[in-house]
């Protein structure tokens, strides 16, 4: 009883649908980042840019700049982009919220505060600051991780209700102390408000050795929880009558996408919209079915951030448009156009 | 002496009086590769006189005109406006954060940059291998000594030398006029802004220190820094002087400022007000770490004096 | 009594949900295997209550239930799910599954999540959905079909989890009268040919009079009565647990008491 399935009994073998996904996803993802090789403050041509990649160049400007400068950024937004969607469909999921996002757990304020604590005390750490920043960072976002998880024992015991309660209580919190931060420090207030803005442009190989396998895991890992996440759409209740033991599935989800997010977010700062919008498209095209929608978010996320951050670096070059403020005025109208679809 | 040791001879000559002359040619008394120690602490090296140059701070770029290396000048930021001909030089867009890929394409040898907020820039820059000099002028004299540092790194530390005694001259004048007031004698200074929310220099900010060197005092000298301070502050302070740095702007709006900041509720007392001793200057020159300090100086003394 | 025929046993059952007054008191009886159980009761007798307490999610403060011969709050709650299922009064789905996606989530207690479904889990799904006639809804949209229709896909996905013992909560609330009857012949096949023993709570007293082998009437937490349709529907204890003097007639064919207005 445990071949393979085709189409029985009118059910569509998943297994199926999602290898046909995930080889449509990764070839897409592979075709758009060629493409956003192309696009930069300085034109190449497309041709230049393939022989680059195979043979290697004598122009070195041209090979640093591809190698150095470009792909790393596409890479770490494809990254970024897989990882925003993929939690926040998985937080959708588990908050069973349409309009949960990655960071409506308050991780990302504690990142944003320990981020901007980092920058306000360079003076501390002398001009190699900039490399401790993600340090900073991550601890801010564990730090609240850890309230939120505690406040979430004291009022709700661990519930939907008492995790998202606690996740807008600290945000309010740290941004609140973000706000003072920012108006204490007039030398440092522009680094600190591009921080927040987010920001691929610092992209290198190093970061993305560090990012990369926390971040592949941590989605797997949301991945098998699929069947779990889907039975929690009937209600808490009916989850249990399911034999899914609710309360853990939820601090699983909870601990190990705030991982994720911190990891990604120390360095890149907050994006948004991402982990909102996306997960609806995703949804959208496959169905609700977390195993198979949980990973086309992850592919659609990375190609809609490269892309968003093709026009970041385009529109108004050599200045870029802080690639937060890109995704917001391109997810925005394509949200509420997605509910006025839904509500047709 | 046979054929072959007279060609010997002249050859030698001809060697000596060749390298001779190369060595002259070079007006420079520099010689590269050269090693120096930037405002960050950091050991750089410059294997050759840099002919290609980006500035990252409009300070820096006053000063590559001032040491008259404008040529050199590849790249500068939307920020860097003086002197007049800033506009026809190649823009690379914001000072932070910084375009790599445009700054990557001009292909520099030099890149001078600036502390402060463009810090976090740095790493990456030199992690792209470009010879990066950071500067840190919080002083005047700081100032002088970043200017001989741009000097020495571009292989002209002769030129300089003039600019800096000039320059040093001018100050010395100013000072030992000053040192003959008594400090009772010295008016209170408060630097205002034409913004409702009040920031104003204390110790440590190149305004403060050329105020007290052009003989004021600066009601705001016991803060450090940038802060901002209440409208009740400075009506306690009860301040002599009003000035107030701007960017380029007109006559109409220089009296519409004047005039906002006599009426602005509670400082009706105050005897700047009451005397109108307000003065709009050009903020450039008391902002930037360049040579035009001194003439921001200047223009204090006689504010304060004449 | 323990007996080797009773699927389930309460024992002394106390709940409360903070020490606060108590929801349920000392509740005791016994289900034999195949029997029908209605629970009926005024509003705010604590039926749902007795409900969640059986099927396990909620723990009682004193006493013991057993689930055949097992002390049901020392099993985990994935092994409970092989033995009783429930069909709820009514849920909003939050996102848009298919109705034959929603019936195959029946099946999760039997799936590993590793390995994935098999063969049978399909077909065991779809003959769910036969047996509760809603194969036709399969494709639709879970949050598009009536309360009716979506009543019967959870009642399908309840038949799909297996069980021994289903529970049911109201479920006839949104059927309309044809539907009504023909869930309730299908509860009395399922316990015929499935072996089935069932819970349901009613709020419809004739309904419940009807469908039911024994009737447990509770009554501000306790209960009232617990017999056969006939010893519970008697005018004095109607009266005494709803405060409304009934008119009493018997079932023309099934010869079980029925309540007029």
């Amino acid at each position: 009883m445990n071949k393979p399935l085709t189409e029985i009994a009118g059910y569509t073998n998943w297994r199926k649908k999602l290898i046909l996904m995930l080889l449509v996803g990764s070839l897409s993802i592979l075709g758009v980042s060629l493409i956003c090789l192309n696009f930069g403050v300085v034109a190449i041509n497309p041709k230049d840019i393939i022989s680059l990649l195979l043979n290697g160049t004598q122009d070195k400007t041209k090979n640093l700049i591809i190698w150095q400068l470009r792909a790393p950024r596409i890479a770490l937004g494809v990254i970024t982009g897989a990882a925003l969607s993929t939690v926040g469909g998985a937080f959708q999921g588990i908050l069973r919220n349409p309009l949960a996002d990655p960071y409506i757990l308050g991780v990302s304020a504690g990142a944003a505060l320990g981020a901007c604590i980092g920058i306000a005390l360079q003076h501390v750490t002398g001009y190699l600051f900039a490399s401790y920043l993600p340090l900073f960072a991550f601890i801010g976002a564990m730090l609240s991780l850890y309230l939120v998880y505690q406040s979430s024992k004291i009022t709700y015991s661990a519930n939907s209700t008492g995790l998202l309660l606690a996740g807008v209580a600290i945000t309010f919190l740290f941004s609140a102390l973000i706000t003072i931060l920012l108006a204490i420090s007039r030398k440092e207030l522009q680094s600190m408000v591009f921080w927040l803005m987010g920001d691929l442009s610092a992209a290198n190989w190093e970061k993305i050795s560090i990012i990369t396998l926390p971040a592949i895991i941590g989605c797997l890992l949301l991945f098998f929880s699929s069947l779990d996440l889907n039975a929690l759409s009937l209600g808490e209740e009916e989850a249990l009558h399911l034999g899914i033991n609710t309360g853990k599935l939820r601090i699983r989800i909870f601990l190990i996408g705030s991982i994720i997010i911190a990891s990604v977010v120390s360095f890149t700062g907050l994006i948004g919209f991402v982990g909102l919008v996306i997960p609806h498209i995703a949804r959208l095209l496959v169905g609700p079915d977390h195993r198979i929608m949980l990973p086309a978010s992850a592919f659609l996320g990375g190609i809609f951030l490269i892309l968003c951050d093709v026009l970041a670096r385009t529109v108004i070059a050599p200045t870029e448009i802080p690639i937060g403020a890109i995704t917001a005025i391109v997810g925005a109208p394509l949200f509420i156009y997605l509910l006025r679809r839904k509500n047709k | 002496m046979n054929i072959f040791k007279k060609y010997i001879l002249v050859f030698t000559f001809l060697l000596f009086t060749l390298n001779l002359f190369l060595l002259m040619g070079s007006a420079n008394t520099v010689n590269y590769p050269l090693t120096i120690i930037d405002d960050t602490g950091t050991a750089v090296t410059i294997p050759q006189e840099p002919q290609r140059i980006i500035s990252t701070a409009p300070s820096n770029t006053e000063i590559l005109f001032d040491l008259g290396l404008q040529e050199k000048i590849v790249g500068i930021t939307n920020y860097c406006n003086f002197p007049e001909e800033t506009k026809n030089i190649e823009k690379i867009g914001e000072i932070s954060p910084l375009n790599f890929e445009k700054i990557v394409s001009l292909n520099p040898d030099l890149i001078l940059a600036y502390a402060g907020f463009q810090l976090k820039e740095i790493p990456r820059l030199r992690e792209l291998g470009l010879n990066t000099i950071v500067l840190e002028p919080l002083t005047l004299e700081d100032t002088f000594k970043s200017v001989e540092m741009i000097a020495n790194v571009c292989g002209i530390s002769d030129k300089d030398s003039l600019l800096i005694d000039n320059l040093t001259q001018r100050v010395n004048i100013i000072k030992s006029k000053v040192s003959k007031i008594p400090i009772s004698a010295r008016p209170k200074i408060f630097v205002g802004s034409t913004f409702e929310t009040i920031f104003t220099p204390g110790a440590g900010t190149l305004f403060n220190e050329l105020i007290t060197l052009a003989g004021g005092q600066n009601i705001a000298a016991d803060l450090s820094f940038w802060k901002k301070i209440s409208p009740e502050f400075v009506a306690q302070a009860e301040p002599d002087i009003i000035i107030v740095p701007v960017g380029a702007m007109n006559q109409e709006e220089e009296s519409k400022i004047k005039s906002n900041i006599s009426q602005r509720s509670g400082w009706s007392n105050i005897p700047a007000i009451k005397n109108q001793k307000i003065f709009i200057v050009n903020e450039d020159l008391f902002y930037r770490a360049v040579p035009r300090l001194v003439d921001g100086l200047e223009l204090l003394y006689g504010i304060f004096y004449e | 009594m323990a007996d080797n025929n009773n699927i389930l046993t309460l024992k002394g059952v106390h709940f409360s949900y903070n020490d606060n007054r108590e929801i349920l008191s000392d509740i005791n009886f016994y289900l034999p295997k195949g029997e029908l159980l209605g629970i009926i009761g005024p509003n705010g007798s604590g039926k749902t209550t007795l409900l969640n307490i059986i099927s396990g999610i909620l723990k009682p403060k004193k006493g013991e239930i057993s689930l055949l011969n097992q002390n049901l709050n020392k099993l985990p709650i994935e092994q409970i799910a092989k033995f009783i299922s429930v069909v709820p009064q009514d849920t909003w789905v939050t996102f848009n599954f298919k109705a034959k996606e929603v019936v195959f989530m029946g099946r999760l207690p039997y799936i590993s999540r590793l390995k994935g479904e098999t063969l049978g889990d399909y077909q065991i799904s779809r003959e769910a959905m036969k047996k509760t006639h809603s194969l036709s809804l399969s494709e639709n949209n879970i949050q598009e079909i009536s309360g009716g229709e979506r009543q019967r896909v959870f009642m399908a996905k309840a038949l799909a989890q297996t069980p021994q013992l289903l529970l049911l909560d109201e479920f006839t609330s949104h059927l309309d009268l044809n539907y009504k009857y023909e869930m309730l012949n299908l509860l009395k096949k399922a316990l015929k040919e499935e072996g089935l023993t069932i819970i349901s709570v009613f709020h419809d007293l004739n309904l419940a009079s009807i469908a039911s082998h024994r009737l447990l009437l509770l009554n501000e937490g306790k209960i009232e009565k617990i017999g056969a349709p006939q010893e519970v529907l008697t005018k004095e204890i109607i009266q005494k647990a709803y405060g409304v003097k009934p008119i009493l007639i018997n079932h023309p064919s099934l010869k079980v008491p029925q309540v007029i207005m």
